[in-house]
């Protein structure tokens, strides 16, 4: 690849993507396609007596589907052009057959470039590269096809500004040179279990749930439409429901998630890497699909990492890195520009945030909320849901007197969860760190940098004027800090201080 | 409670946002509140008669809706007012504030450095009494973002050239 002539890797004229791009696109589109017609088509076959004529009309439709298609893709390849137009320091996509788009993105505008590679592209030998801007409206661009080599000088060339063609072959070669040094982090298959057994229980129940949920759904609709009698298999569920086999059911359900778990994390995980790179953190990873993102320390606006009990027995530490996101700063699913780091030691840790904030977070002075905070959470989640049920099992339900009794190992419960969502509710702060703490079972913790503030926000209902309490809001480019029910003469301090540290430092957000 | 650690700062001298002296909205904005809090009584009221009209079961309530309508209706007047007199701004050399809230008093911070763009708008009703929003985004999302109503048309624009050249000097 080095042989290569410069002019392979020159950008200015209007490229293609690689030829293999139409079987990428053909592929893509086929695969919706698919979706969207198979369960109908299956109801048609089900359902329809007549078998002969059918299946010669399904075929046909099938063939002319699949030209169409092809035509499709090789046309979309065809009118599919990008080029770097260096003068103006833009980068052009042109795209559409009938309706054309031309996507003009700024260099100064993008906050990071991806190379990923699918199972599919993985077979064709193409990989894919997005590019993820910081513009206020939502514009994403992405090529579906393109080789690993001019992949990556082009990821370089929009990355860095201006750059000669002499430079552009040492950062080639700086590359590779980068790419053999030892990675800052590596995930053993080992630490990967133990993400698997510790995490996202909650995410793989969700999972579960989907899942079983979306069979029961297709299985109901398959003896509709095969008209079988379902009665058989309903007596069979309610007969078979006993305590025993509700024991059974449980411990099964709790294998199949750790399984799941693991499995998970392996395919999401699996060889998960950082390496430093000119100033900057590669992070790759993924069993079928490889993932890669290039972080930027100066464009990090919210780092975080968080701990359960059996992660702390392990040493365990799951840590999760936000960059600006425009349209999505309100949001709180996690996001793409996120990047996760899914297991690493305390050291570890130590080493990646010393990368991205230049020097290890300190956890300063501490904030703790006043005991309203306790109080208002014990009305919603204890008093007033009890009261409920008791008033309705008093007056309007009989039938849920018998379950009274559940009223003590639910105030135990959710009581303890209360206790320790206080807590864990506090705030550090310090010259040149705001950390905040939170969480029940996972216990996060949220690194930013005072001049990573985009507005401060301090907040008091009337009736805590009196206690001094109030509560204070951090926006950031990547989300908002909330600190609830603290002293409210320090946290005004805490804004005029920080306002003035804004102010007066020369350092950017971004 | 332990102050920072950091000793050159004086925290005490430092300017206090608290202190600042708020400029409040337009008195005529007081009007476009009570425009719209009128529209939304109406709607309601609409609502409610059909209801009433429609529905049998509904009449058993004849004397208690609108009681509860007007006892509705003068809150949402009390609250209005205390919040429209709550209500202020101020532009200082590096940062803009405002104040708001009805329930909850709250105070919001932009430094001229974060902000990303301005927007001026002008409503229906604003337009009549000469009044427009000032609408300033920052790179926060909508939580992060101040929008400040009822500010004379004339003024708003000065404050929007001001903040303008104080964005254009910081880059």
């Amino acid at each position: 690849m080095s042989e290569a002539p410069n002019i392979t890797y020159d950008f200015s004229e209007p490229r293609k993507q690689s030829a293999s791009g139409i079987i990428i696109m053909f592929a893509n589109s086929f695969q919706k396609v698919v979706r969207a017609l198979a369960l109908p088509l299956i109801l048609i076959i089900v359902k329809s007596k007549d078998s002969g004529n059918l299946a010669l009309i399904l075929i046909a439709f099938l063939c002319l589907l699949t030209i169409i298609l092809a035509l499709f893709a090789y046309f979309s390849y065809q009118k599919f052009t990008f080029f770097l137009d260096e003068k103006k320091q833009e980068f052009i996509i042109n795209s559409g057959i009938f309706s054309k788009t031309s996507l003009t993105i700024q260099l100064n505008k993008i906050q990071q470039v991806n190379i990923n590679q699918n199972l599919l592209q993985q077979v064709v030998g193409v990989y894919s590269l997005e590019i993820d801007t910081a513009g206020s409206e939502k514009k994403e661009a992405s090529i579906k096809a393109i080789d690993h080599a001019t992949a990556t000088i082009l990821k370089q060339k929009l990355l860095s500004r201006d750059l000669s063609e002499s430079e552009t072959i040492d950062l080639q070669a700086d590359n590779q040179d980068i790419e053999s040094a030892p990675p800052l982090l590596k995930l053993s298959t080992n630490t990967l279990l133990k993400i698997g057994i510790t995490t996202n229980y909650g995410a793989s129940l969700l999972l579960l749930t989907g899942f079983i949920f979306g069979a029961f759904q297709l299985f109901k609709d398959y003896t509709e439409a095969l008209e079988i009698e379902r009665e058989q298999f309903t007596q069979m569920l309610s007969k078979g429901i006993t305590v025993f086999s509700l024991c059974f059911v449980v411990v099964f359900a709790l294998i199949i998630i750790l399984a799941t778990n693991i499995i998970r994390t392996f395919v999401k995980y699996f060889n998960f890497k950082i390496i430093k790179q000119k100033g900057a953190l590669a992070v790759s990873s993924g069993l079928f699909t490889h993932k890669n993102v290039l972080l930027t320390p100066n464009k990090v606006q919210l780092s975080a990492y968080s701990q359960n009990y059996f992660q702390k027995k392990f040493d365990l530490l799951n840590m999760k890195i936000k960059q600006a996101s425009f349209d999505s700063a309100d949001k709180e699913d996690s996001k793409k520009s996120d990047i996760e780091i899914p297991g690493c030691s305390e050291t570890e840790r130590n080493e990646v945030l010393k990368m991205i904030l230049s020097r290890a977070p300190t956890k300063g002075a501490e904030l703790k909320p006043n005991y309203r905070f306790i109080f208002l959470q014990t009305m919603i989640w204890i008093v007033f849901p009890i009261s409920v049920f008791a008033l309705l099992s008093i007056y309007t339900l009989p039938l849920l007197r018998s379950y009274l009794f559940m009223i003590a190992p639910y105030i135990i419960v959710v009581g303890t969860m209360l206790y320790f969502e206080f807590k864990h509710h506090r705030l550090y702060v310090d010259e040149h760190f705001i950390v905040k703490k939170t969480g029940i079972w996972d216990v996060e913790h949220e690194i930013i940098e005072p001049h990573k503030i985009q507005a401060i926000t301090a907040k008091q209902y009337f009736w805590h004027k009196a206690a001094d309490v109030g509560h204070l809001i951090i926006h950031t480019a990547a989300g908002v800090i909330h600190f609830k029910y603290g002293n409210y003469t320090h946290i005004k301090s805490l804004v005029n201080y920080w306002t003035y540290k804004i102010e007066v430092s020369k350092k950017d957000w971004m | 409670m332990t102050e920072f650690t950091n000793e050159t700062i004086d925290t005490d001298s430092l300017p206090k946002c608290e202190e600042v002296q708020l400029t409040p909205l337009n008195s005529k904005y007081w009007n476009v509140m009570l425009i719209n809090i009128f529209i939304f009584l109406f709607i309601l009221a609409a609502g409610l008669t059909t209801l009433l009209i429609l529905n049998a079961n509904a009449r058993a309530y004849l004397y208690v809706l609108p009681g509860i309508y007007i006892v509705f209706a003068v809150l949402l007047f009390i609250l209005y007012r205390a919040s429209f007199k709550k209500r202020g701004f101020a532009v200082r050399e590096k940062d803009i504030l405002y104040t708001s809230g009805i329930i909850a008093l709250s105070t919001t911070i932009v430094p001229f450095s974060r902000i990303q763009h301005i927007a001026l708008d002008e409503g229906l009703f604003s337009r009549i009494y000469g009044l427009g929003e000032l609408k300033i985004f920052t790179a926060g999302g909508s939580s992060g973002s101040l929008h400040i109503p009822g500010i004379e048309i004339d003024n708003a624009k000065s404050i929007k050239e001001l903040l303008m050249k104080q964005i254009n000097e910081a880059d």
